[in-house]
């Protein structure tokens, strides 16, 4: 007789559904899967690891258009060719001629920037007491840091910022209804990139674009429409996400303010702090595949087509990997997903990364006792989570 | 020129694979393979590789 193992099951989109709830802990030592009423759930650490980057999983995400109805115009035409949905050699010609312009010393290159923004930033709210985390800080600061990479004037911000979340009700439900919002932003953004490459033609710089501009392998290089689809790519993908991870990290700070302490006083450990916040809180709580081929592992047996959701906060806070799961920013862990894994693991991650380490420490040497200061409101737990509104008092140090 | 991984920071995300793909390549279970001692001319895309790897985990020596 063999013994049936019970594969627990979760309702994801049951209002009540949270990532961090004890429903979810419990499946995650249940089973190293569950099946949602959106396909299956990997929840363990060492599954995600070894599963994130299998090439018979797809990145899956090209055909939500077309699945919601929408199949010609501008954003399906973009969305179609973006480096994000792009698999095989179409994928790897690309990705190779934009990696180096988005390697570690390139992007090191601008932290002198990154920290003056920072610093310009808190000088404007330090002596207020009080401020709303989302509006005064994490999105100017995500949607500058973009426009110092590409050169856009960070006067022109809130312009790129109502841009990039215009472009963000496409990944909706409500797709149909916003596209003509959709595509008069996208667009606007096209003019923003093909003006910037046109430049780069004209006047090379030291500088991202320019390297984009002037990449190529083996005698080939991006054509004009490649590299627009690509910025493009950038300044949509690179606003939001990181503007929700920043408030991410301010929550998990507010809860450990032991730790906030340490950082105040150790700079240096300001990038472990950012891996620390992404493992415990990413706001990629979750990062989707679908099966290109049937796909078998263990007792999992998901038929071709079938969506696998890898669980980033939960793999992130389970004991196999990190037997004490609580935020220690001095230690090093096992790697944590919120950045997603394999060929289409995040390009701007160094950007992310290092803007992120500016920002926690710069506001970690300026301010103390961090509180919530009247109604905070947060997106649900999904593929990029936050909040819409925090607004925090602190202490001026 | 030497290439050295080191394995505890390598997780196999193979980016690696796309710099220089005649020195590093995933096996058929995900896992890096690499050439330790690549030819000269390909010190561009190896040191390139080193670059752009998430994990910052590909040392290249002389």
């Amino acid at each position: 007789m063999s013994t049936e193992i019970d594969v627990p099951y979760l309702d994801i989109s049951d209002p009540s559904f949270a990532m961090h709830s004890e429903a979810v802990r419990n499946a995650r030592e249940q089973h190293w899967f569950a099946t949602t009423n959106y396909g299956f759930a990997v929840l363990r650490h060492e599954y995600v690891s070894t599963l994130l980057k299998d090439t018979r999983l797809s990145q899956g995400s090209g055909k939500w258009p077309d699945h919601n109805g929408v199949h010609t115009g501008l954003f399906h035409d973009w969305w179609t060719k973006c480096l994000l949905v792009l698999e095989g050699d179409d994928h790897h010609r690309i990705r190779r001629m934009l990696n180096p312009a988005f390697s570690f010393r390139h992007i090191e290159a601008y932290v002198p920037r990154f920290e003056k923004l920072a610093a310009e930033i808190v000088d404007a709210i330090i002596d207020n007491g009080e401020f709303e985390f989302v509006n005064d800080f994490a999105e100017p600061y995500a949607t500058r840091v973009l426009c110092i990479l590409t050169g856009i004037p960070e006067s022109e911000w809130p312009t790129i910022a109502r841009i990039s979340i215009s472009i963000g009700l496409a990944l909706g439900i409500a797709i149909r209804e916003d596209l003509p919002e959709v595509e008069s932003a996208l667009a606007e953004l096209y003019g923003y990139a093909e003006a910037l490459i046109a430049d780069r033609q004209a006047n090379p710089r030291d500088d991202l674009v320019t390297r984009l501009v002037e990449a190529n392998r083996d005698g080939d290089s991006l054509s004009d429409d490649e590299l627009r689809n690509a910025l493009c790519l950038l300044i949509f993908g690179g606003m939001d996400t990181t503007r929700n991870q920043l408030g991410l990290g301010i929550q998990t700070m507010m809860r450990n303010p032991d730790q906030w302490e340490l950082l105040a006083k150790n700079p240096e450990l300001a990038r472990n702090a950012v891996e620390e916040v992404m493992r415990s809180n990413p706001t990629t709580t979750w990062v989707t595949r679908e099966a290109v081929v049937d796909f078998d592992w263990e007792d999992l047996h998901a038929p071709a087509g079938s969506t696998v959701h890898f669980f980033t906060q939960v793999s992130g806070n389970d004991p196999a990997a990190y037997p004490n799961p609580g935020i220690d920013i001095t230690v090093e862990r096992a790697p944590h997903y919120g950045f997603g894994g394999g060929m289409h693991h995040c390009l701007g991650h160094f950007v992310a990364r290092m803007d992120m380490a500016i920002a926690f420490r710069t506001l970690s040497q300026r301010m103390t006792n961090i509180r919530v200061n009247g109604q905070d409101k947060w997106m649900p737990d999904s593929g990029n989570t936050g909040p819409v509104r925090l607004p925090l008092a602190f202490d001026k140090r | 020129m030497h290439v050295s991984v080191d394995r505890a920071k390598c997780d196999n995300h193979g980016q690696c694979t796309f710099s220089a793909p005649t020195v590093f390549r995933l096996d058929d279970k995900g896992v890096l393979q690499f050439d330790e001692n690549p030819d000269d001319s390909l010190r561009a895309d190896v040191d390139e590789a080193a670059d752009v790897c998430p994990m910052q985990a590909i040392l290249v020596t002389n």
